[in-house]
């Protein structure tokens, strides 16, 4: 990585130096998205496939048709709803890669709630989406109070709340007297719970194989222009936003940062909840241990592609919802549905690369060639 | 990386007729954005002699010295020493360089020993018990006393200065950069200091640069001196033809006027006191015996009682590190109590509350803009509101239109030079940002005004302004508590002076009746 | 008294491939960087071990491919957070889901030999440690060298002062002239290395084969051993020593007709590590810069 400068003695004209970086940018990010896309190529070639077979085949699984369309937005809301608490949280300059335990913690409120609640469908539906976000803000919670009771730091402790996360959840579907399903008879029981009743499911519009699409996906859009808008006009938007840039101004200025940073913390784990919930009663219908399905790590890198805009998170979750419904097409190709988490990888490396390289640039310090 | 060796050295530099300067600089140019931190700027020391580099805040001096230590790299110039040119890319090529230098913010690492922190940046085996014993060694020879085997967190800032002067003698460098490196010290430390240095240069023919902007400390210290104003050069003397006035004239670029003669130049026969007479005005604010520790259980404040009347200026005098931060900062509700009370306007506040200080009437401009006075990467005009919300708000939401309304009449009113209200924080120059934050709390209507090192980092006109922005809070009736480590600061503006010592008041006087020797004595913590 | 034998000597057994992993761990925090990414060199290791295993035919050779794709992990992850200055998190969790995508799409159903074992005579038949500590693969043995090997490159060596340095005072260390993100990413390699051989080791020595994500968290768990241990590494192998311990109980258990929930069990390493911090906060003092990324000239 050697910076080649002009020699100090010819400046190079201004106008060119201004023109050449203005073009850099944009250029820098086609070569990494196409290093990206290389690399893919390359790997699914040497595993002895045709990368447009699967190109094909991510298409038909995410776009092609009604039925994929929808399929793609089925992926993307939960993934739209964790990104945009994820969001909130980042304001506050906090990090919390918790998502994927307070999504399945979530979920598992959800389950209990529509299972064993009695009334009418679309109460306890509503009771089980409540009791998700509840859920999940209870789950970051532990996080928050650990941090401004004890001074624990949030990363590690939201991560490894996943880990016990887990485990409760694998507890409660492995428990006859919990969440695990009623054995019909001469069945083996599985770790998983019943499914839902019809009337507790979210409402999908459309039939297969048609256009259709679960009404979760209005929810995920309702929240995100909501968030939008608070964080852009709103006063608690102001403070989150100088608390999340200086804390020490804003608490001079009368944030308390248990309250308003701790608040953002449970908001984004209750998102994350309420992501699950909306899985569960959108889409899957039943909880098992493995039902996060990386949709909370995900989230958070939509957030973290999205760069913590918003609205810039619809379409980047857009493009993750499409290479996960793409994802499940892919087997019909004989290639891995695995391909897919390779290339969320290395498109979100391709994404921070150019505008980390370009600080670096700006930075130029001949400290980079060092000896 | 090692120096190459050129044997041209250009024409017209050299300065002291025969001897061969043991640094030279020579038309040396950073930019750093749009401003030009050094300009063409030359510099040549000699062996032995003790340099001082005089500039106020922002003249180039440290970043001059940062080239020189590799910290920096700059746009052009070269630098050669003992006559032959070298390049100093990194902090490593100058200390095999013979440069070392001691840091205005210390370059210590808190968790580790003396003698781990010593060794840190050396090259080859570490060898703890040679270590120890070079601590040892250095710290007699010197009068630098410090036990090898302390963490560096637990020790006082005036133990700091010596662990990092060991650190860089350690070396046995040709070549001692200091910067600033009083304002951490007390009256007889600082003696103590210019003693080391003295004795480097005579007895080990070691060159010392002294980077100050304080008059006195570079009539007494120096044999030499040079002064930079704005990024360049503006006269070489030597110390014994000069006086203050001199310097003060070349370091300030202008005849000086009654504010600036005495708050940024730092001279004490430079002042002029002002008829000040103690208002009697009720008490706005009062403190009493309060108590105070940081988070890691060291106590900040012991004891500490005053009280500030509408209309009056108080100054906190003291060495650097003596409670001045904490108290700024139990008056910004950024500290609690442990016990004791602060009262504004007769009631108490609950100290620890975030924000309460400010509602109760409490406007600060607080010692560390950057940290604490502002958000960087908002905008000015949110800048000019933060804790003011309600103002700009309809309901839930904050009013663009408001905010830049208020935003127009604060700028107006405070004379802030900024593109637009929308420019971010980030892009104004220290002056403006103070005149910012300074806006923002007169703007609240505070009864108690709180100013910490206010023209700290400014340049003089900015020095100007806030000097007479405070001089009129006070006389609108606002009572001002000015916490200052320039004394001058404070005799110019106070209309009382208390000083702080240990986190305590330890002696009060009217600006009157001020005795500088029994103010300094004080100050060290010599009569209680 | 022979339960406790087996359980003892499955705890041994199962603590080995995070006691490699958490030696580079702890090193890579003392010198800041919480490396997340800790699951990926694992994993990434234990896969390219069995497939050179399977090319070469030797599951020695195994190991060094697993060191080296825990080495390129890391040098990734170093590129991207010590010098392009993106959040760590943000690319150690983008690792894990590369390496976990990448294996799961190449696995490949192939066998690998294990290692060999290494039984101490005599020694092995001792009651009780005897097996636990003379009857393993013999790359377990490589651990009682490098334990004090880890131990004397953080805590006596100039890397090491220069490396803590880094990973306490960034600002200061950078003044004194040590190259902060250099030595950074020089402490990540090293976890990369010691990280792939854990996986390696996982994969050749133990299960003799690769499944789809066969770490399953141990990468976490190395990570929750650290903060555990108290960033000390004394600690931190007490840690993995208590987490292998519970991993054996667990397995151990049900056969021998004792209930104890299983999930608890998978939870414990978790919820000690959280226990710890919470309520040992004084002496559970991480790094000061844990996770801060270094930028020159900003203070």
């Amino acid at each position: 990585m050697t910076l080649t400068r002009p020699p100090a003695t010819t400046p190079a004209p201004a106008p060119l130096v201004r023109l050449r970086s203005r073009l850099t940018a944009p250029l820098l990010y086609v070569v990494s998205f196409a290093v990206a896309l290389g690399l893919a190529t390359a790997l699914v070639t040497l595993a002895g496939h045709s990368m447009g077979d699967a190109l094909l085949a991510l298409y038909q699984g995410s776009l092609e048709g009604g039925a994929s369309i929808g399929q793609t937005i089925d992926e993307t809301t939960p993934l739209l709803i964790v990104a945009i608490g994820a969001i909130v949280c980042a304001r506050a300059g906090i990090f919390n890669i918790g998502q994927e335990g307070q999504l399945i913690i979530g979920a598992m409120a959800g389950a209990a709630i529509g299972l064993f609640v009695p009334g009418p469908g679309w109460l306890v539906g509503f009771l089980a989406l409540l009791g998700a976000t509840l859920a999940g803000a209870v789950w970051a919670g532990i996080p928050a109070v650990l941090h401004y009771w004890r001074g624990v730091d949030v990363v590690i402790s939201t991560m490894l709340m996943i880990f016990v996360a887990m485990q409760v959840v694998s507890f409660a579907v492995n428990r006859d007297y919990l969440l695990q399903e009623t054995a019909v008879k001469g069945q083996i029981l599985s770790p998983q719970s019943n499914l839902l009743p019809e009337g507790v499911r979210l409402p999908r519009l459309g039939e297969y194989p048609d256009f259709n699409l679960g009404t979760g996906f209005f929810i995920a859009l309702a929240i995100t222009g909501v968030v939008a808008y608070l964080l852009r006009y709103s006063r608690w938007g102001f403070r989150l936003r100088m608390l999340g840039m200086n804390p020490v101004a804003a608490r001079r200025a009368g944030v308390s940062a248990a309250a308003l940073g701790g608040g953002a913390l449970l908001l984004s784990g209750g998102a994350a909840g309420l992501a699950g919930g909306v899985m569960l009663t959108g889409s899957v219908y039943r909880i098992q241990a493995g039902f996060a399905d990386n949709v909370g790590w995900e989230g958070l890198l939509v957030a973290l592609v999205a760069r913590n805009h918003p609205l810039v998170a619809i379409p980047v979750a857009l493009f993750f919802g499409m290479l996960r419904a793409g994802g499940g097409f892919l087997a019909s190709t004989g290639v891995p549905r695995y391909l897919v988490s390779v290339v969320t990888a290395l498109l979100v490396l391709a994404a921070v690369f150019p505008a980390a390289y370009a600080e670096l640039r700006k930075r130029r310090r001949p400290a980079a060639v060092e000896a | 990386m090692p120096p190459s060796t050129e044997q041209s050295r250009p024409a017209g530099t050299a300065v002291n007729g025969t001897a061969v300067p043991s640094v030279e600089l020579s038309h040396i140019t950073k930019r750093f954005g749009s401003v030009l931190a050094c300009d063409d700027v030359c510099l040549s020391v000699n062996p032995g002699e003790i340099h001082g580099l005089l500039g106020q805040n922002g003249a180039g001096k440290s970043t001059l010295m940062k080239i020189l230590t590799g910290l920096v790299t700059p746009d052009h110039g070269e630098i050669h020493m003992a006559g032959s040119r070298v390049s100093v890319n990194d902090p490593l090529a100058a200390a095999g360089l013979g440069i070392a230098m001691v840091h205005q913010h210390f370059s210590l690492v808190g968790r580790m020993k003396v003698w781990e922190n010593v060794t840190l940046g050396e090259r080859g085996r570490v060898d703890r018990d040679q270590a120890r014993r070079l601590v040892k060694e250095v710290g007699e020879r010197y009068g630098l006393v410090v036990d090898p085997d302390a963490h560096v967190e637990n020790l006082s800032t005036g133990e700091r200065q010596r662990v990092e002067l060991i650190k860089c003698l350690r070396r046995d460098p040709g070549l001692l950069i200091l910067d600033e490196p009083t304002s951490v010290l007390t009256l007889a430390e600082s003696r103590e200091l210019f003693s080391v240095l003295r004795r480097a240069t005579t007895d080990e023919h070691k060159t010392v640069i002294l980077i100050s902007h304080k008059l006195d400390e570079i009539l007494h210290a120096t044999d030499r001196v040079t002064i930079m104003r704005g990024g360049a050069v503006v006269a070489r003397r030597d110390t014994a033809g000069t006086d203050v006035r001199e310097l003060a004239r070349e370091m300030v670029g202008r005849e000086l006027s009654k504010w600036t003669a005495a708050s940024a130049v730092g001279a004490m026969d430079a002042l002029i006191v002002g008829e000040q007479t103690a208002a009697e005005g009720e008490v706005l604010l009062r403190l009493t015996d309060v108590h105070a520790t940081a988070r890691d259980g060291r106590p900040l404040l012991r004891g500490l009682s005053l009280q500030v009347r509408a209309g009056e200026i108080l100054g906190i005098a003291g060495v650097e590190g003596n409670g001045q931060a904490a108290l700024g900062d139990l008056l910004s509700s950024l500290l609690d109590v442990d016990s004791g009370t602060v009262e504004v306007c007769g009631s108490a506040v609950n100290a620890g509350k975030p924000g309460a200080m400010h509602r109760a009437g409490v406007g600060v401009v607080p010692e560390d803009r950057h940290g604490s006075g502002c958000v960087l990467d908002m905008s000015v005009a949110e800048n000019l509101v933060l804790a003011d919300l309600g103002e700009v708000a309809s309901g839930m939401f904050v009013s663009p239109r408001k905010l830049r309304e208020r935003a127009a009449r604060l700028i107006d009113e405070f004379d802030i030079s900024v593109p637009s209200p929308d420019t971010p924080m980030r892009l104004l120059s220290g002056g403006n940002q103070q005149k910012v934050v300074l806006a923002r709390e007169l703007a609240a209507r505070p009864k108690v005004l709180v100013v910490a090192q206010p023209t700290r980092g400014l340049d003089v006109g900015a020095i100007e302004y806030m000097t007479e922005r405070i001089y009129r809070a006070a006389q609108d009736g606002i009572a001002v508590l000015l916490i200052s480590t320039e004394l001058e600061e404070i005799l110019t503006l106070a209309h009382r002076v208390a000083v702080i010592h240990r986190g305590a008041v330890v002696g009060e006087m009217k600006r009157a009746d001020v005795d500088l020797e029994r103010l300094g004595m004080m100050m060290g913590g010599q009569i209680a | 008294m022979d339960s406790i034998e087996l359980i003892l000597a499955s705890a041994v057994r199962l603590a080995i491939p995070l006691a490699f992993a958490a030696l580079g761990e702890w090193i890579a925090e003392r010198a800041g960087t919480l490396n997340i990414s800790l699951e990926g060199m694992m994993l990434g290791g234990a896969f390219t071990a069995v497939a050179g295993a399977h090319m070469t035919g030797s599951p020695s050779a195994g190991l060094a491919f697993g060191v080296a794709a825990g080495l390129l992990v890391a040098v990734v992850h170093a590129t991207f957070s010590h010098r392009l200055s993106v959040n760590t998190y943000v690319v150690g969790l983008t690792l894990n889901v590369l390496v976990l995508g990448l294996t799961s799409f190449l696995i490949m159903r192939t066998e690998s030999r294990q290692v060999d074992k290494l039984t101490i005579p005599l020694l092995s038949d001792i009651p009780v440690v005897g097996p636990a500590l003379f009857d393993q693969r013999w790359p377990a043995y490589l651990l009682i060298g490098l334990v004090p090997a880890a131990f004397w490159l953080v805590h006596r060596s100039r890397w090491g002062l220069e490396a803590r340095a880094a990973g306490e005072n960034p600002g200061s260390a950078d003044v004194s002239g040590i190259d902060v993100n250099k030595r950074r990413r020089q402490a990540l390699m090293i976890c990369g290395v010691l990280a792939g051989f854990g996986g390696a080791y996982l994969a050749v020595a133990e299960v003799g084969t690769f499944n789809q994500n066969m770490t399953a968290g141990r990468g976490y768990m190395v990570i929750a051993a650290v903060i555990f241990g108290g960033w000390l590494l004394r600690g931190t192998l007490a840690g993995v020593l208590v987490f292998g311990a519970a991993d054996a109980m667990r397995l151990a258990l049900p056969a021998l007709g004792y209930e104890l929930n299983p999930q608890f069990l998978i939870a414990s390493p978790y919820l000690l590590a959280l226990i710890a911090m919470t309520f040992f906060a004084k002496s559970h003092r991480g790094p000061a810069a844990l996770g801060q990324p270094f930028v020159r000239g900003i203070t």
